[in-house]
C-alpha cells in the first residue's frame, strides 16, 4: 500500500483559539522530537555494540612512569604487584630494594654470604627465572645463587596499602663442582621447594643441578636431594632457558642455532640443534605455560618456536611465526605472567611489546635512557621495569586486549601443542597458564552449515507450499491455511529446540534410513495421490473446492510416513549391513553424533518455513491478476502460466523471502543451542554437530568478564551477526518494495 | 483464423502442481504432528498410570507404571520375534535404587497383577515411592499395621499434616522472610551510614539506633525460629513405614509426603479429579527438587509480569514512533530508510538485543544507578545485574519494530476523508491524530501489542544473559516495601523447558514435565497470535471498502 501524504494543516483562523494552536504545536514538536528520539535510540543499538567492539583493535600503551637515576648498574629485577618496590641484583652481588617513589634503599643484602664483602665482581651473570619472586645469579665460582623476594602487604583502616620486601636467606646449587665461573646460566622454580640451574662449563659442557625438596612430615623441616647431570654443549652457546618442569632446556648460539637438551627426571638428554639463521641468538625466554620459546638475535630478528610432535612421536623445535625485525641485537626478554605478551630491548634502547598467539606487534618506541642491562614484567603485567647503565625506568604498560587481530580472528593460527595451525574457538581453560583461542571461523562455519541445512528443507517446502497455496487453493481454504502457518511462525523457539533435541535426535539416530526412505517415499506417495485425484471422475471433481485434493496428499504423506518407518530397519539391514551408524564410519570415515546437522536443519527448517511460505505467498498472490488472466486466456494451462507468467514475475519476492528466512536462520539461538551438541568444529557434515556465533554468545558471555577479550570479542560476534540480517534483510526489503511498484505500474 | 483449442494434458504439470500441492500438505503435515506430540505428551503428564507389579524370570519382582514400549532392536547376528517389546518401567524409589526408570524385555516378564493395596506417594524429596504400607508410628507408639489399616488412618493424619505444613510454609514466607528482609535493611542502613561519613557523633548515634533495631529484629527472629523449629518437628513425629516390591522397608515421615494414592483402586472419574488437582498443583506451585517436580507458578508469574511490563515500555514509543513515521514526517526517501531500518530491526538476532541488553542495560545503566542509589550494598550489584525490568527493556526493544509497523498499517488504513473531514471542521492536526485519527487505529495498535507480547512470551536466548534463573528465591513482586522488585531476577516458562529439559541429571524424569511446560507455552503464545489475527482481520474488513 502507498503510504498516504499526511494532508497539511490547513491555516488557522482567526477564531482558532491561541491555546489549541500551541497545543498542536508543542503536539509536533513532542511527536517529532519522541519520535526522532526513538529511531536514533533503536538505531544507537549498532553504534553501541561497536563502541564495547572497538578496543579490541585499540594498541597497546606503554608509559615512562618515572625514572630512577642508579649508583650500581642492575643485572636483573623484580617488582611486586602495585608497582611500588623494585628488587635489584647488582654486578656486586648485593640485592638493593628501591622504593620507587624516591628511590631511596629501604632493604639491602648480599645474595651471597660467602662472597668478600666488597668484591666488584662478586657474580657473572644474574637473571629473573620467569614466573618466580627470585633473583637468580651466577657467582664467580660456578655457583647459581638464588634470592627470593616476598612482599608482605598490608592495609591500614584507611585502606592506605605498605608494603614491606622479605628478602629470604639465598640458596647456592653449586652448577661447577670445578668452582670455574658459569658462562651462561639459567635456573628456575620447578616446584614449591625444588629449584634447578643449568650452565655452562668452562669444560664446554651443559651442567644441570635439580634440588628436590621434600617436606618432613614431622619434623617440618625440609629435605632436599640434589641430582646432577652433564651433557655435551654446541660450541659458542651464549643463551639459555629452562622451563618449570625441569624437562627441558633450551639454549642459543653465537653461530644462530637453536639447541634443545630434553630433560628426564633431571638427568639431559643429547642436544639437538636447530638453525635459526646466521645471526647470533643473543636473548632467550619462555612464555607463560612454557610452550613457547622467544629467541631474540644479533640481526633483531624475534621469532617464536615450539616443540612440535612429528609423525614418529618425536619432536622438533620449529620455528612457528616472527615478528617485525627491530634494528639492533636483542638484548633482553621479559615475558608477561599474565598472558603471551613479551618485551623486547634491543640494544640500540628500542623497546617493543608484543603477543605471541596473535603475532601482534603491540608497541614499539625508544628507551630514553638507552641500552637495557635487565628488563622485567610487574606481576600483575600493567608495568615493566628496564634497567640500563645510566638509571631505572619504570614503565606502565597498557595492554588489555593483545590476543585480537584479524588473522587471530579469522585466519589459521598456530596454537601453542598444535600440530599445524588450525581454526579453533576455545575461550577458557581450566589453568591459568591456559592460552585463549578465539578464532571465530569455526563459528561462522558452524552459522552457515546450520543455515544451509535448514534452508534445504526449509526454500522447497516454503516456496513450493506458498505457490500451490496462492495458485492452485480456493480462498476458502486458504482462510484455514494461512494463520496455520502463522501459528507455525509464532511457535517459541525454545520449544522446537527441546524437541528437536529430546524427541526428534533420538528418532533420527535410530531410524535415519526411514528419513532416507521418506525422501523417495513422499514424493512418490504424492505423485500417486495426484495421479488418484485425477483419475476421480471430473464431475465429482468439480464439485470440490480446488485445493481440497491437499487432504488426499496429507493421508498420502502420512502412509509414506508409516512405511518408511516400517520399512526402515529392513532397509537399514539391506543396504547398510544392518548398522547404519558403522556403515557411515566404514565407508566415509564420519561419526555419527545424536544432535547433529540433520536434526538442527529438521527443526530451524520448520522454523524458517513459515517465514519464507508468508512472504512467498504475498509474492504469488501480488502478481496482477490481468496477467494470469490474459496467460490463461492465450490458451496457457495453469502450471503453464504459474512457471512462466506467475513465477517470473514473483521470483524477486521469492528472493527476498529467501533472504529473510536466511537471516532469521543465521541468528537463531536456543534451536541450535539445544539441539546441537555445541562443539566448535570446522567439519561440513551432516552427522557432526556445531556451534554457531548466537549459540556461542549464549553460552560464554554469562561467564565472561565485563570489558574483557572474551566479552569483546562476543559483542563482535554479535555485531558480525547484526551486520549479516541487517544486510540481508535490507537487500530483501529493497528488492520487495521494488516489486511492489512494479506490481502497482502494472 | 484457427480454432480454440481446449490445452492438451499436461501431465509433467499436472505431477509437478501435485508435488507443490505435497509441499503444503507436508507444512501442515509438520505444524499437526507437532502440536500433536506435545499435546500427546505433556497432556499425558497429570494422568495416573496403573500401577503393574511384575515378576521377572530371574525372580525378582518389580512395581512401578509402564511408561513407553518400543520393539526390541535386533542385534547383530540374532533373529527376535517380530512382536517383542521392551518396556519402560517407571520404578520410583529413587532413595533405594538410584533410577527412576528402567527398560526390561517383556519376554522376561512371568507374570503381572495390578494388586489394590500398592501405593504411590509423591514425596517432598526423593521423587515418587512404589510399594505397600506397613505400620504407621507417632515415635514407638504404633498407630496401625497392616496396608488396610493403615491406609485408612493415612488419610486423615496426612491431612493434619498438610495443614501444618501450609502453617509452616506461611511462617516461613511471612513472618520469617519479614524479619530477614527486615534485618537486612538495616546492615545495609548501617553500611550507608558508614559510607557517609557523618561527624563521628552523628555517626555514632545513628549506628547505636540501627543496633538496636537490630536486636531487636534479631530476638524477634530467634522466637520465630523456635516456632518453626517446634512445628517442624511436630511434622516429622509421625512415620509410615513403607515396603517396596521386593521387601525393602524404608520410613518416612508423614509430613514429607505430598499426595498418597492407591491408583490401582481409582475409577475413570477419580482419576478426572486427581488430573484436576495435579493441573492445579502444576499451575499454582512452587517447584521441587530443583524445578523437576512440583509446580510453575513463579515461572509463570515472571513470564506474566516481564511481558506486562514490557508492553508498558513497548507501546507508548512504539505509537509514538509510528505516528512520527506516518503523521509527522515528510515522506521522503529519508523517511522510506528509517521504514526499512526499523523492519529490518525485527530481522536481528533475538541474541543481539540480549548482548546490547548486558552492556547497556545491565552494566552500563545498572552499574550507575548502583554506584549512585546503592553503593552501601556494592560489591553486591543490585541493578548492576540480570534482573525483570532489564529483561522486559531488552524485549521492548527487541519487539519495538512490530508495535511500529502495526502501528502504521493501523494509522495508514484509517481513510483520508476521516482525517479531512476533521480538518476541515476546524480541528488542529493535533486534535486530529489523537481524538480521530488514533482512536480509529486502536485495532492496529492492539494487534501490535499483542503480537510483540507473543513474541516476548517465547522468546528466551536473549533473557537468558538478561536475568533469567533457573531458580529465583523470591518472586518480582511480594509483601516487603516497595513491593515491586524490578532488580530482581525471576523464572520464565521458556527458560524453564530449556533448563529442566537439557541441565537436569535426570531426564527422563523430567521429561513429561516439560512437555506439560512447552504445552502451556505454546498454549498462552497461540492464543495471543490468535488473538491478533482475529483483530487484525476484522481490522481489514473494516477498513477494505473505505480506504480512498
Amino acid at each position: 500500500m502507498t503510504p498516504t501524504a499526511p494532508p497539511s494543516s490547513p491555516l488557522p483562523t482567526a477564531r482558532t483559539p491561541r491555546r489549541r494552536l500551541v497545543a498542536d504545536r508543542a503536539a509536533r514538536l513532542l511527536v517529532s522530537a519522541g519520535g526522532i528520539g526513538i529511531i536514533a535510540s533503536i538505531l544507537g543499538i549498532l553504534v553501541f555494540i561497536l563502541l564495547e567492539v572497538l578496543p579490541l583493535a585499540r594498541p597497546a600503551a606503554v608509559l615512562p612512569e618515572r625514572t630512577i637515576p642508579l649508583a650500581t648498574p642492575v643485572l636483573a629485577a623484580l617488582g611486586d604487584e602495585y608497582r611500588t618496590h623494585l628488587a635489584a641484583l647488582s654486578p656486586d652481588g648485593r640485592v638493593r630494594v628501591l622504593r620507587l617513589e624516591d628511590g631511596a634503599v629501604v632493604a639491602e643484602r648480599a645474595i651471597d654470604p660467602a662472597a668478600p664483602a666488597q668484591d666488584e665482581e662478586a657474580i657473572v651473570a644474574a637473571m629473573v627465572p620467569p614466573g618466580s619472586s627470585l633473583l637468580a645469579a651466577a657467582t664467580t665460582d660456578g655457583r647459581v645463587v638464588l634470592q627470593e623476594v616476598d612482599w608482605e602487604i598490608a592495609f591500614d583502616e584507611g585502606l592506605r596499602r605498605t608494603v614491606t620486601p622479605r628478602l629470604e636467606p639465598p640458596l647456592a646449587l653449586a652448577v661447577d663442582p670445578e668452582r670455574r665461573p658459569l658462562a651462561v646460566f639459567a635456573a628456575v622454580q620447578a616446584g614449591e621447594t625444588d629449584y634447578a640451574a643449568a650452565g655452562l662449563t668452562a669444560g664446554g659442557t651443559v651442567r644441570l643441578v635439580t634440588l628436590f625438596g621434600s617436606e618432613n612430615l614431622l619434623t617440618g623441616e625440609i629435605e632436599t636431594t640434589e641430582v646432577a647431570s652433564e651433557a655435551p654443549a654446541p660450541a659458542g652457546l651464549d643463551a639459555l632457558v629452562l622451563d618449570h618442569q625441569v624437562r627441558n632446556l633450551f639454549g642459543g648460539t653465537a653461530n644462530g642455532d637453536l639447541v634443545w637438551w630434553p630433560v628426564e627426571d633431571g638427568r639431559l638428554g643429547p642436544p639437538q640443534a636447530f638453525p635459526a639463521g646466521s645471526s647470533a641468538v643473543t636473548a632467550l625466554t619462555l612464555l607463560i605455560g612454557d610452550r613457547t620459546l622467544v629467541a631474540g638475535q644479533a640481526d633483531g630478528t624475534i621469532s617464536v618456536w615450539f616443540l612440535v610432535r612429528q609423525a614418529d612421536e618425536s619432536f622438533q623445535l620449529t620455528r612457528i611465526r616472527d615478528f617485525p625485525r627491530q634494528r639492533a641485537a636483542i638484548a633482553q626478554l621479559a615475558p608477561s605472567q599474565r598472558n603471551r605478551t613479551f618485551l623486547a630491548v634491543d640494544a640500540a634502547g628500542e623497546l617493543g611489546l608484543y603477543f605471541s598467539t596473535s603475532n601482534r606487534t603491540l608497541w614499539r618506541g625508544s628507551l630514553p635512557l638507552g641500552p637495557a642491562t635487565a628488563a622485567t614484567f610487574s606481576p600483575k603485567a600493567d608495568g615493566a621495569f628496564v634497567a640500563t647503565g645510566r638509571g631505572l625506568a619504570a614503565l606502565e604498560i597498557r595492554n588489555p586486549h593483545p590476543e585480537i587481530t584479524a588473522d587471530s580472528l579469522f585466519a589459521r593460527v598456530w596454537y601453542e601443542g598444535y600440530e599445524q595451525p588450525e581454526y579453533a574457538w576455545q575461550s577458557t581453560g581450566g589453568t591459568d597458564d591456559f592460552e585463549p583461542k578465539l578464532s571465530l571461523t569455526p563459528l561462522l562455519i558452524g552459522t552457515l552449515k546450520g543455515t544451509l541445512y535448514s534452508l534445504l528443507l526449509a526454500i522447497p517446502l516454503g516456496v513450493l507450499g506458498a505457490m500451490y497455496a496462492s495458485q492452485f487453493m480456493h480462498p476458502t481454504l486458504l482462510r484455514f491455511v494461512k494463520p496455520t502457518v502463522e501459528i507455525m511462525a509464532a511457535l517459541p523457539s525454545v520449544v522446537l529446540g527441546f524437541l528437536a533435541g529430546l524427541w526428534l535426535a533420538p528418532r533420527v539416530e535410530r531410524a535415519f534410513p526411514a528419513l532416507l526412505l521418506l525422501l523417495l517415499a513422499a514424493p512418490a506417495a504424492v505423485l500417486l495421490a495426484g495421479w488418484a485425484w485425477r483419475s476421480l471422475p471430473a464431475r465429482l471433481r468439480n464439485r470440490l473446492r480446488p485445493g481440497t485434493e491437499v487432504g488426499l496428499y496429507f493421508l498420502a504423506l502420512l502412509a509414506a510416513f508409516s512405511v518408511s518407518f516400517s520399512l526402515s530397519e529392513r532397509f537399514e539391514g539391506l543396504a547398510f549391513g544392518g548398522d547404519f551408524q558403522a556403515w557411515l564410519l566404514a565407508a566415509t570415515g564420519q561419526t555419527y553424533d545424536q544432535r547433529n546437522a540433520i536434526v538442527v536443519g529438521l527443526a530451524m527448517g520448520f522454523a524458517v518455513i513459515p517465514i519464507i511460505f508468508a512472504i512467498s505467498e504475498d509474492a504469488f498472490s501480488n502478481v496482477p491478476r490481468n496477467l494470469v488472466a490474459g496467460s490463461l486466456a492465450l490458451g496457457a494451462n495453469r502450471w503453464q502460466t504459474v512457471t512462466r507468467v506467475v513465477l517470473p514475475t514473483a521470483s524477486p519476492g521469492i528472493f527476498s523471502a529467501i533472504m529473510i528466512g536466511f537471516g532469521r536462520a543465521v541468528g537463531e539461538t536456543m534451536i541450535v543451542l539445544m539441539a546441537t551438541g555445541n562443539t566448535p568444529i570446522t567439519s561440513w557434515s551432516a552427522f557432526n554437530g556445531f556451534r554457531t556465533l548466537s549459540a556461542n554468545i549464549a553460552v560464554e558471555i554469562p561467564e565472561a568478564p565485563h570489558g574483557g577479550t572474551l566479552y569483546r570479542t562476543l559483542f563482535l560476534a554479535a555485531l558480525l551477526l547484526f551486520f549479516m540480517t541487517f544486510l540481508v534483510n535490507t537487500l530483501a526489503e529493497i528488492v520487495r518494495q521494488r516489486l511492489r511498484r512494479k506490481f502497482a505500474q502494472l | 483464423m484457427s480454432s480454440i483449442q481446449k490445452p492438451s494434458r499436461d501431465r509433467l504439470g499436472d505431477s509437478l502442481t501435485a508435488l507443490c500441492g505435497g509441499a503444503l500438505a507436508l507444512n501442515l503435515l509438520l505444524i499437526l504432528a507437532l502440536l500433536g506430540l506435545l499435546l500427546a505428551n505433556g497432556g499425558g503428564y497429570f494422568w495416573q498410570k496403573p500401577l503393574e507389579e511384575l515378576t521377572l524370570a530371574d525372580g525378582r519382582v518389580l512395581l512401578g507404571e509402564i511408561h513407553d514400549r518400543k520393539p526390541v532392536a535386533a542385534r547383530a547376528g540374532e533373529t527376535v520375534a517380530p512382536e517383542a517389546q521392551r518396556i519402560q518401567l517407571k520404578v520410583g524409589n529413587r532413595d533405594l535404587d538410584g533410577i527412576d526408570f528402567l527398560w526390561l524385555d517383556e519376554s522376561e516378564i512371568v507374570s503381572r497383577s495390578r494388586p489394590l493395596d500398592t501405593v504411590v506417594l509423591e514425596r517432598l524429596e526423593w521423587g515418587n515411592f512404589y510399594g505397600r504400607m506397613v505400620e504407621l508410628r507417632r515415635g514407638s507408639e504404633l498407630l496401625a499395621a497392616g496396608p488396610e489399616e493403615v491406609w485408612k488412618a493415612f488419610g486423615p493424619l496426612h491431612e493434619e499434616k498438610l495443614r501444618e505444613r501450609e502453617a509452616i510454609r506461611k511462617l516461613e514466607k511471612g513472618p520469617i522472610g519479614d524479619v530477614n528482609h527486615a534485618i537486612e535493611r538495616l546492615r545495609l542502613e548501617r553500611r550507608k551510614v558508614a559510607l557517609a561519613r557523618l561527624p563521628a557523633a552523628a555517626e555514632e548515634a545513628r549506628l547505636a539506633g540501627l543496633e538496636a533495631a537490630e536486636r531487636e529484629r534479631e530476638a524477634e527472629y530467634e522466637a520465630l525460629a523456635e516456632r518453626l523449629f517446634s512445628l517442624r518437628a511436630a511434622l516429622d513425629a509421625e512415620v509410615v513405614l513403607l515396603e517396596a516390591a521386593d521387601g525393602r522397608r524404608k520410613e518416612l515421615p508423614v509430613g514429607a509426603v505430598v499426595r498418597a494414592l492407591r491408583p490401582n483402586t481409582f475409577g475413570f472419574l477419580d482419576k478426572l479429579a486427581l488430573n484436576a488437582s495435579r493441573l492445579g498443583e502444576f499451575v499454582f506451585d512452587d517447584p521441587r527438587e530443583s524445578n523437576t517436580e512440583g509446580g510453575i507458578f513463579p515461572a509463570i508469574f515472571g513470564t506474566v509480569m516481564m511481558v506486562f511490563l514490557m508492553s508498558f515500555a513497548v507501546v507508548p514509543f512504539g505509537v509514538l514512533a509510528a505516528l512520527y513515521l506516518r503523521e509527522y514526517a515528510k515522506q521522503g526517501p529519508l523517511v522510506r530508510a528509517v521504514r526499512i531500518a526499523v523492519n529490518n530491526l525485527a530481522g536481528v538476532p533475538s541474541i543481539v538485543f540480549g548482548v546490547f541488553g548486558l552492556g547497556f542495560f545491565v552494566y552500563l545503566v545498572g552499574g550507575s544507578i548502583d554506584r549512585l542509589f546503592y553503593p552501601e550494598a556494592l560489591p553486591t550489584p543490585t541493578f548492576g545485574t540480570g534482573g525483570i525490568l532489564w529483561g522486559a527493556l531488552t524485549l521492548a526493544l527487541l519487539t519495538v519494530p512490530v508495535v511500529i509497523v502495526a502501528t502504521e498499517e493501523g494509522l495508514a488504513a484509517v481513510p483520508r476523508i476521516v482525517r479531512e473531514g476533521s480538518l476541515a471542521l476546524g480541528a488542529t492536526k493535533f486534535e486530529t491524530t489523537f481524538k480521530v485519527v488514533l482512536p480509529a487505529a486502536a485495532p492496529g495498535i492492539l494487534t501490535g501489542m499483542i503480537l510483540a507480547m507473543a513474541r516476548a512470551a517465547g522468546e528466551v536466548a536473549p533473557l537468558m544473559i538478561v536475568g533469567m534463573v533457573k531458580l529465583a528465591p523470591a518472586l518480582p513482586v511480594d509483601g516487603n516495601f516497595p513491593f515491586v522488585h524490578l532488580e530482581r531476577k525471576f523464572m520464565h516458562l521458556g527458560f524453564h523447558i530449556y533448563d529442566v529439559g537439557f541441565q537436569s541429571p535426570n531426564v527422563d524424569a523430567t521429561k513429561p514435565l516439560v512437555f506439560a511446560t512447552a504445552l502451556l507455552l505454546i498454549a498462552v503464545v497461540t492464543t495471543m497470535n490468535l488473538v491478533a489475527i482475529a483483530i487484525r482481520n476484522h481490522l481489514r474488513r473494516k477498513y477494505a471498502g473505505s480506504a480512498v
